[in-house]
């Protein structure tokens, strides 16, 4: 969560040289991000950000705090291990539709369930990008990918819905065509103490033709100022299903679901004790004594 | 040496565990070394379930292989046990319940006693029968029933003086019944010793070596450290039941880079879901420890029984290359020491220890003299917790000694991203759009040498890395690892009693093998390879290490637990036939 700021003036970007094709989404995201701790003043090294693997998976790199750049699928576990280490470290998930929602969308449900305190931005192309455009969890009927050829068969996977129904406590969806409501989308949600995920249409300009930023820019609206209430469950899945029963015709971003719910380090025993990587560890005198209970 | 084997045998749900458990706890009261395992399949009531506990005047070395006392609790006892039965057991039985026809007259002590009718009398309660045959069992012994009154008043006082009364009047009856008489006489030295299994041994080493942070998913035979760390959450532990292996390893490796000694533990099968995040602690030089408890395999194969076929596995899974430790305990005792260790190992040379016990090692229950914790250190190897010098921090600086120093996220100053792509020292990408460019080419040669180099700073530095020899004298030697040296070691002393001279050449850290050292040691002697597999694995090992081939074989993987009787009798068949 927010800590003070040691440092007047944080850069947080680092030097290293972007791997996105131009116009990618992905240059939205690390922008928005980078507003969101900027205008928060997190101290760069209590910030950890922990990617998967894909183009948007690089992430980590753009940034001159702590990262983790790790396997196929598994930000989030990573993440987990690494938050309940370190519950003063602001941990923030970066991974792709193809990561999130496809091999690793196990973990997902689970750690909205246990209310892992993380915000997890979801780059959503609707495509594997990095290994050249096939079919993701998100890709639409119909859509031709390298993998689909004549057009996929499959109904995609609706993000929103399962993280809402997991447990997910701050489940909020932008879009990288607008960089300063997708900022304060990511800002709430690295506020939120629970699991907050983000889900980001932030477009691939080379693997895919279809989900477009002018596709995008025709069709979604705002949910601030309709009235939406999110903190009421069933709302929030209604709207989170609205894409699938109007065919896209419109399409909500903004904060659909929002819930004051402990978080796990709150509740473990061990964890409420303050960050373990500050614990000491047992002393002898624990050891012995544990070792009489098997005389 | 004096000693008994007891088993008792009978269904799930016969409190045939809890009867073993108790015999075992009055035994170790009266200062008898014990020697618990437990023959038991997955189901959670009925089928046929036994626990064979053996009780000593020295140390014991497995459960051994003949029965002398048998409780038979049901038919189907006599019917499963009978080929199991010594030369002149005694078997316990209730003749209501239990017909003995297919075993009379073959010499054995067939005892009669009314336990249901007794248990029923003093307290109503059927289950009761099994503190009957208790009270026999421990006069066939010749344990005095003093050391049990004392056992049952501190394990149920908390429940009355009746159920303490109960238990006592009802052992007595059985221990003073007609054709009860001590036959054994073994007599403790009053010593009080720890008894435990290896699981437990392997937890309160590691929870001793600074370990907190345990993530897991239950999988037989490794649950029980499932269950200790779990059960232990409230001594400053972080104990995670995740949602399958994959999550367990890849949380380990998260809260090892967070700076907390990590660990995650399964059974073959997790860890075969585990073996793409192992390869990513490789890269990334996270210290995480790593528990593979074998059973028989493959695939799902018998979640009950034993095996020690995944050394090979444990040893190569994941793709690439890098430094890992492979360590397989010898004892349960060892499970101590060694699980005091792993984390310090893990942490100076930042790599993953991987810990192969299995079922017969984590189940099995020994008495032991004790845990010396005092001398018990951490090592943190090259943490460093905040730089000052204003450059940017190498986490992956390229060392002579293939170590680079490794900052914890949340202090200042020593940022850095741990990545599974290739990467140079800051930890940027040399991957993707920068591998095949003659300057990365020679980066990436440079990093995973760096990497590699581990190996020979720990081969340099630790003397862990060879075998144990026993008897150097002797004129053949036992070749064997972890579960197993233990009942290799009560065949040889079978065998030398009996004229042979035979030693013992022990492996615990097999990986990295110090060759010269090991083949200097094997070289020129007749070595008989003693294992649970079918495909030698240590063998194999050794011969790649060390050139020697060892023809001489052992192999057992029918999933039983081996014994010192057991072995020895191979062992005698194979030097008989010797291949030279
Ligand atoms: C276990 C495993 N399987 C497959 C891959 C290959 N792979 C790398 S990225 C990727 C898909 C990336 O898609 P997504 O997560 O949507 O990220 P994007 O590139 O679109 O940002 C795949 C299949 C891998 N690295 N690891
Ligand atoms: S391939 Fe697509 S997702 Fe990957 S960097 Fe290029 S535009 Fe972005
Ligand atoms: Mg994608």
């Amino acid at each position: 969560m927010a800590t003070i700021n040691v440092n007047p003036k944080p850069t947080y970007a680092s030097t290293n040289k972007h791997v996105w094709c131009p116009g990618c989404g992905d240059y939205g995201v690390f922008a928005g991000i980078t507003k969101a701790i900027t205008d928060l003043g997190l101290d760069r090294s209590k910030v950890a950000i922990v990617s998967g693997i894909g183009c948007s998976s690089a992430m980590p790199h753009a940034f001159s705090t702590y990262g983790i750049h790790s396997l196929h699928g598994r930000l989030v576990p990573v993440a987990t291990g690494l938050k309940l280490a370190n519950d003063e470290l602001t941990v923030i998930g970066t991974g792709g539709d193809g990561d999130g929602y496809g091999i690793g969308v196990g973990h997902l449900v689970h750690a909205a369930r246990r209310n892992i305190d993380m915000t997890y931005v979801v780059m959503n192309n609707e495509i594997y990008g990095l290994t050249t455009g096939q079919a993701s969890p998100t890709s639409f009927i119909g859509a031709k990918t390298k993998s689909t050829p004549f057009g996929s068969i499959e109904t995609p996977e609706n993000p929103l819905a399962v993280a809402i129904s997991s447990g997910a406590t701050y489940v909020a969806r932008a879009f990288s065509g607008e960089p300063a409501h997708m900022a304060d989308m990511i800002k709430n949600g690295i506020q939120h103490k629970g699991f907050s995920i983000i889900d980001v249409f932030s477009p691939c300009v080379t693997f895919n033709n279809f989900n477009t930023y002018d596709w995008y820019r025709s069709r979604v609206y705002k949910l601030e100022g309709t009235g939406h209430d999110a903190s009421n469950k069933i709302k929030a899945l209604e709207k989170a299903i609205e894409t699938d029963t109007n065919a896209w015709e419109k399409v909500p971003i903004g904060l659909f679901y929002k819930e004051d719910r402990p978080t796990y380090s709150s509740l473990d025993m061990t964890e409420k004790n303050g960050p373990l990587v500050k614990q000491p560890m047992p002393t002898k005198d624990v050891v012995k004594e544990i070792m009489e209970e098997y005389r | 040496m004096k000693n008994v084997s007891i088993r008792i045998a009978g269904a799930n749900g016969d409190g045939v565990e809890s009867s073993g458990a108790l015999i075992m706890k009055v035994a170790s009261k009266s200062g008898l070394h014990v020697f618990g395992y437990r023959g038991y399949q997955s189901i959670i009531r009925g089928g046929h379930v036994w626990y064979q506990v053996r009780l000593g005047d020295e140390k014991l070395y497995s459960h051994g292989k003949d029965i002398d006392i048998l409780i038979a609790l049901n038919q189907e006892s006599i019917k499963y046990q009978k080929s199991h039965l010594g030369k002149n057991a005694i078997v316990i039985y209730d003749p209501s319940k239990v017909n003995t026809d297919e075993i009379e007259g073959k010499g054995f002590r067939l005892v009669k006693i009314p336990l249901l009718d007794i248990a029923i009398k003093v307290s109503g309660d059927p289950i009761m029968r099994n503190v009957a045959a208790i009270g026999a069992t421990l006069k066939f012994v010749g344990i005095d029933l003093e050391v049990f009154k004392g056992v049952v008043k501190d394990m149920w006082l908390r429940k009355g003086e009746k159920v303490v009364k109960d238990n006592i009047d009802i052992a007595t009856t059985a221990y003073n019944y007609e054709g009860v008489s001590t036959v054994f006489g073994i007599n403790g030295d009053g010593k009080q010793r720890y008894t435990m299994d290896g699981n437990t041994a392997f937890s309160i080493g590691t929870f001793a070596g600074g370990c907190k942070f345990y993530s897991a998913y239950p999988m037989t035979p490794a649950s029980g450290i499932l269950h200790w760390y779990a059960a232990h959450q409230n001594k400053g532990v972080l104990f995670k039941q995740t949602e399958d292996e994959l999550a367990a390893m890849n949380m380990a490796v998260g809260a090892s880079v967070g700076g907390v000694r990590a660990m995650c533990g399964t059974s073959g099968g997790g860890f075969s879901l585990m073996v793409e995040g192992l390869g990513f602690a490789g890269m990334v030089e996270a210290p995480v420890v790593v528990v593979d408890s074998q059973r028989t395999g493959p695939s799902t194969g018998l979640p009950t029984k034993t095996e020690q076929a995944d050394l090979l596995f444990v040893m190569h899974a994941s793709q690439g290359e890098f430094p890992r430790i492979v360590v397989a305990p010898r004892s349960v005792e060892e499970c101590l020491a060694i699980g005091a260790e792993v984390f310090n190992l893990a942490e100076r040379y930042q790599c993953p220890v991987l810990v192969l016990l299995d079922l017969y090692l984590s189940e099995r229950i020994e008495s032991i003299d004790g845990f010396n914790v005092d001398p018990v250190t951490i090592d943190r190897g090259k943490l460093v917790t905040s730089n000052t010098t204003g450059e940017r921090f190498k986490r992956y600086e390229i060392t002579e000694d293939g170590i680079s120093p490794r900052g914890i996220p949340g202090n200042p100053g020593t940022e850095f991203i741990a990545p599974s792509d290739e990467h140079n020292e800051y930890g940027d990408l040399i991957s993707d759009s920068l591998s095949g460019i003659d300057e990365y080419v020679e980066l990436r040669r440079q990093m995973h040498a760096k990497r590699m180099r581990k190996i020979e700073t720990m081969l340099k530095n630790e003397k862990i890395f060879v075998p144990e020899i026993s008897d150097p004298s002797a004129e053949y030697f036992l070749v064997t690892f972890g579960s197993t040296t233990e009942p290799v070691e009560e065949a040889a002393k079978i065998l030398s009693e009996r004229g042979m001279k035979v030693g013992v050449i022990s492996f615990n850290y097999i990986m990295p093998m110090d060759s010269d050292k090991t083949r200097s040691m094997l070289q020129g002697k007749k070595l008989i390879d003693v294992e649970c597999n079918y495909t030698a694995q240590l063998a194999q090992v050794i011969k790649t290490n060390t050139g020697i081939e060892i023809k001489n074989r052992i192999l057992r993987y029918d999933g039983e637990a081996v014994t010192g009787d057991d072995l020895a009798e191979s062992a005698e068949e194979v030097i008989k036939n010797f291949k030279g």
